[in-house]
């Protein structure tokens, strides 16, 4: 079922070929993250366009059509059934608790506020014409300011390197499509936040190419997963030796699902590796402002002085996150390089935002001190408690993790109640916590290599997750037991 | 290539005392200068791209002509410093062409690498030949920029020049681009009332990508009411994405495989051509349409089966693979309503051949002429073929806010709607503007008292004025009550009539700062249509007419020197 995985070597797992395996968790960039059955496969594809073995039904749409409704379709299952019963305090108290979407819950209150004020209600002619397709030049200085003063860049950004769009899926889909021919692909270190997948196929039809990292310190590895320029090479040589063109790489930063944040000198040496090879380099930094241990560190790629490639270096970022609204669509581009900033631009037409919405970004992102009084202390210190209880909850069970103080997520390690190491199994359990009332996001979401890692979300109400670890505990011990009576069942790489 | 610097805005020289008789002569020298610094820029440009194709110079060459150009451009930038601080009004905060002076430092910084990296002003300065687009780009990435910008070229000069009454007396007026900027101050104030700004906790959240439930009921309860459906419509079947051209790209998407084709009348609304080339990759195939009245044809640009029919076979002949039939109703840029009977006629052609019908009904309620009625395919009680029958409408054109980016897809294929609801996280709404959206909708009351009533009183004022204007010219056009556009027809004033012709024709308006829009953007067989958006405040459209007329004078008198010549010449 997982060819590339009895290969042993770091697997080139490419667009829709991958798209097979590439269960699912389409995250809350498409479907909140949930999950597909792992029955529902998609048929090997002969190359691109070449989609004519679809099963789905509906003769009303194009091969291409029926597909990405299979991938709606099949990505659904957690998502739906989440839906049709969430959780509410007063309304349904036994419905379904979402630790597996990547949002953060911890803030509202802060942001209704500050987006009630007056100066947010703004309404002149020319936020309701069509715009300049970048976005409003007043947001797009608005930006370089922020992003000037947050990733301390060595200079001043420039309002003319900013694209505004509706949300980082969009600009996925845009640079995808304006970087890479149909069937070219970017390196992507896994586990990965899964949606990109679709974010860069579904218009594009771009694939990645995967590095996979191991949860095993080996080597010269100082930490679990760790990327390095090595691994970094043997991935573009196995991709190159398939006959796949790599036309860039993406990292995140502070990584999603690990929590990661790479250092100013493993930045640098990724970038120099892309240098070396021209390849474009997507840092996706939508967490940048989440780090909420102070001790971390963390550094942007636009902090950097001497960038290696600067044309070929595109950060992204959006509010989604950071601001904890994924429901309002605004990520930001940044590049030096004017032909893929116009090129991005004149996709724009689809990937707008409205002129009120550019207002109130412009209102929020000027808006210094309430930003660095109000919001990022108050948004950090809650973070950090609920990090905090839910670790502390792990350690109970005595379930290995990683977390280091950055992003809405502690990646867990799960492995020690899988019946056997594969994927089904990871993904009974998943649907066993899913059956007792409780989402989480699976690692084959995230393409990780290992069966048996979850992604917990933390960045909720604690009355919320608290009841969300109770219910994953009853699962766990349950679990527990029985695998204690049938002993012959465990796993036997379980630590 | 070489037409450009011929054809390129000449604004001041040709009739300094004419738009620029207020100003001072410091400012025209400003201008002129300025404008020769982007003459001469481009032939650098030119120049190195010129080079660049060949390939058979050294770099030794490459780097004169980059001094050259830097040195010239260095010159040029003194001389308007020194008009600058003369200049009297307020052209030294006019940004007569983007980016021109912040780049200049930009430039010399960059000199090294000048010979690879193509110059970021020339996407906006020129016609976009492919060559200019840097490697770092994919060929369709290329492709995009360059159709974007080809397309678009006047609107993004627009956009950085823009008309206004104080600041900037001498900017763009553009009645190119169809937007019904008449009913603004309605609209401001609606959406300035307090039931708008409301947050709360799950609009700040990820939504259903096909769009918020109580948007979708309310687009849903509105479409019911406005289209007269015979039943209610339901709200599963509704999605709402960012923009009308979104909804299309999508449904191109999932409607068609790569190559496949959608039959389309033409003249017709340019975006159709755009968005199936951006994304999609899908073909529209024409089906031209005559001014000319003839026996078959009782009106002009009338569609018939036949037509529609003989285009499909000789697609089908040539191997190609026809999807679907695209209709706008109302016309755009014809401003033509199709009766019911005529739909249903067009539907039921469709269904024969098993055509999606993707029917864009976004002037919807920009019907101004109030003896006319409108039937909107959701009216229809018995559809030939529900499953293949895709409604688009927009906020856009109806209530002026193109700003707002708002579209919806209305068809009762649920398979077709959850695929193009799989889009919807590419093409999403804020919750905080679908809330507001929702309240939009949902007041009908002051729709029905209010916004339609005067909407439609000053769309048909604007009306009376531009085809009283054109009377008065004797310039044919089409008189139809619908749209916020007239499609005029220039003829008479291109010699020869053909499409270069037109272009220059349009060059020439857009010289004079004027925007229209010619009918080769429209796919119209006939060169010399063009088509002029009148929903524009009274002051701004009178200018804009003094300034076509101008343009056609000029024309006119070019025409006459032309013959002179010639005459003399035998």
């Amino acid at each position: 079922m997982f060819p590339q995985k009895e290969s042993g070597a770091p697997a080139t797992c490419m667009g829709p070929a991958s798209t097979q395996d590439l269960n699912s968790s389409y995250g809350d960039g498409m479907a909140g993250e949930c999950s597909r059955k792992p029955d529902q496969k998609l048929p090997e594809l002969r190359g691109m366009g070449d989609l004519t073995m679809f099963s789905s039904d509906s003769s009303y749409l194009s091969s291409r059509g029926r597909m990405i409704k299979w991938f709606w379709d099949s990505a659904e299952e957690g998502y739906r059934t989440y839906h049709m019963d969430e959780y509410d305090e007063d309304k349904n108290p036994s419905g379904i608790i979402n630790l597996g979407t990547s949002e953060n819950k911890l803030c509202f209150d802060l942001l209704s506020e500050r987006l009630s004020q007056q100066d947010m209600q703004w309404v002149e002619p020319s936020l309701l014409q069509y715009p300049d397709w970048r976005g409003h030049l007043f947001l797009r200085e608005e930006v370089a300011k922020f992003l000037s003063f947050y990733c301390k860049s060595p200079a001043p950004l420039k309002p003319e390197n900013v694209v505004v769009l509706n949300g980082c899926a969009s600009l996925f889909s845009a640079l995808a499509t304006v970087l890479c021919e149909a069937g070219e692909a970017f390196l992507i270190p896994t586990p990965y936040y899964g949606a990109i997948t679709q974010h860069v196929y579904l218009y594009g039809h771009v694939r990645l190419a995967y590095v996979y990292l191991d949860s095993e310190v080996t080597g010269t590895d100082t930490r679990p997963f760790q990327l390095t320029v090595e691994k970094l090479e043997m991935a573009l040589q196995e991709a190159n030796s398939k006959g796949v063109k790599v036309k860039g790489l993406i990292l995140i930063n502070p990584q999603n699902p690990l929590g990661d944040i790479y250092s100013p000198g493993e930045l640098q040496e990724y970038l120099v590796f892309a240098k070396r090879h021209e390849l474009h380099v997507i840092v996706d930094e939508v967490y940048m402002l989440s780090v909420f241990e102070d001790s971390v560190g963390y550094r942007s790629v636009l902090s950097l002085e001497g960038l290696p490639d600067p044309q070929r270096t595109h950060v992204m970022w959006a509010t989604s996150k950071d601001f904890g609204m994924s429901g309002l669509r605004f990520g930001t581009l940044y590049t030096e390089n004017q032909d893929v900033a116009t090129a991005v631009a004149s996709l724009c037409r689809y990937h707008g935002l409205s002129g009120l919405v550019q207002h109130q970004m412009a209102q929020l992102l000027r808006d210094r001190d309430w930003i660095n009084q109000v919001y990022l202390p108050g948004n950090h210190a809650r973070l950090k408690a609920a990090c905090a209880y839910v670790s502390e909850e792990l350690r109970a069970l005595r379930i290995p993790f990683l977390s280091r103080g950055a992003g809405f997520f502690i990646w867990a390690d799960l492995r020690k109640y899988l019946r056997k190491a594969t994927f089904e199994e990871e993904m009974l359990l998943w649907r066993r916590f899913l059956h007792n009332k409780v989402l989480l996001s699976f690692g084959k979401a995230f393409e990780c290599k290992e069966p048996g890692w979850f992604r917990f979300v933390f960045s909720d109400k604690a009355q919320r997750l608290r009841l969300g670890m109770q219910r994953v505990r009853q699962v766990l011990e349950g679990d527990a037991q029985m695998a204690e009576d049938s002993p012959a069942l465990a796993d036997p790489g379980a630590k | 290539m070489s037409h450009q610097s011929e054809t390129c805005p000449v604004p001041s020289d040709q009739k300094p005392g004419q738009v620029l008789k207020d100003q001072s002569t410091y400012d025209q020298l400003l201008k002129m200068v300025l404008h020769l610094q982007w003459l001469v820029k481009k032939h650098f440009i030119q120049l190195e791209v010129t080079r660049r194709r060949q390939q058979l110079e050294g770099e030794k060459h490459a780097e004169s002509i980059c001094e050259q150009g830097n040195y010239l451009n260095l010159l040029m930038s003194k001389m308007v410093n020194v008009l600058r601080s003369g200049a009297t009004s307020g052209l030294e905060c006019q940004e007569y062409l983007p980016c021109l002076d912040s780049r200049d430092d930009v430039r010399s910084e960059q000199r090294a690498e000048l010979s690879r990296q193509p110059d970021p002003l020339v996407p906006q300065l020129s016609d976009f030949e492919p060559a200019f687009v840097s490697h770092d780009l994919s060929n369709r990435g290329a492709d995009i920029s360059v159709l974007y910008h080809s397309s678009f070229q006047d609107y993004i000069a627009y956009q950085g020049d823009k008309f206004h009454e104080e600041n900037n007396p001498l900017g763009f007026i553009n009645l190119g681009t169809s937007e019904n900027k008449l009913c603004i101050d309605l609209m401001i104030k609606r959406l300035s009332e307090n039931d708008m700004n409301h947050i709360e906790d799950f609009l700040l959240q990820y939504p259903d990508w096909r769009g918020q439930p109580f948007l979708r009921e309310e687009v849903a309860q509105f479409l019911t009411y406005y289209c007269r459906a015979p039943a209610q419509l339901d709200p599963e079947n509704v999605v709402v994405l960012n923009g009308c051209c979104s909804v299309f790209s999508a449904l191109a998407m999932v409607l068609c495989d790569p190559g496949e084709g959608f039959l389309v009348p033409t003249p017709v609304y340019g975006g159709f051509a755009f968005s199936s080339r951006l994304y999609a990759h899908v073909e529209l195939i024409p089906v031209h349409l005559e001014s000319e009245i003839t026996e078959a044809n009782t009106c002009p640009f009338q569609l018939t089966v036949d037509k529609l029919e003989q285009v499909l076979l000789e697609a089908k002949s040539k191997g190609k693979k026809v999807k679907g039939l695209i209709l706008t109703n109302p016309q755009n840029p014809l401003g033509d309503i199709y009766s019911r009977d005529s739909l249903k006629e067009y539907l039921t052609f469709a269904k024969r051949y098993n055509l999606h019908v993707i029917i864009d009904e976004i002037y919807l309620l920009s019907v101004f002429d109030e003896s006319i009625t409108f039937h909107s395919v959701l009216s229809i009680k018995s559809l030939p073929d529900p499953n293949r029958t895709h409604m688009i409408w927009g906020t856009s054109k109806d209530f002026g806010i193109s700003g707002f980016r708002f579209g919806v897809l209305y068809t009762h294929n649920k398979d077709v709607a959850s695929a193009v609801g799989s889009f919807g996280y590419l093409h999403s709404i804020s919750g905080i503007d679908q809330h507001k959206l929702s309240k939009l909708l949902h007041s009908r009351e002051w729709i029905d008292s209010r916004y339609l009533p005067t909407n439609r009183s000053r769309l048909r004022d604007a009306h009376r004025y531009i085809t009283k204007k054109l009377k008065e010219l004797k310039i044919p056009f089409l008189y139809r009550g619908a749209g916020l556009y007239i499609w005029i027809n220039l003829k008479k004033y291109l010699d020869p009539c053909t499409f270069e012709e037109e272009v220059l024709l349009l060059r020439r308006f857009r010289d004079n700062k004027l925007i229209l829009s010619c009918g080769k953007a429209y796919m119209c067989k006939e060169p010399g249509w063009f088509r002029l958006v009148f929903a524009e405040n009274s002051f701004r459209l009178r200018l804009a007419m003094r300034r076509f007329c101008q343009v056609l004078q000029e024309q006119k008198q070019s025409w006459i020197e032309k013959q002179l010549e010639e005459s003399v010449k035998e």
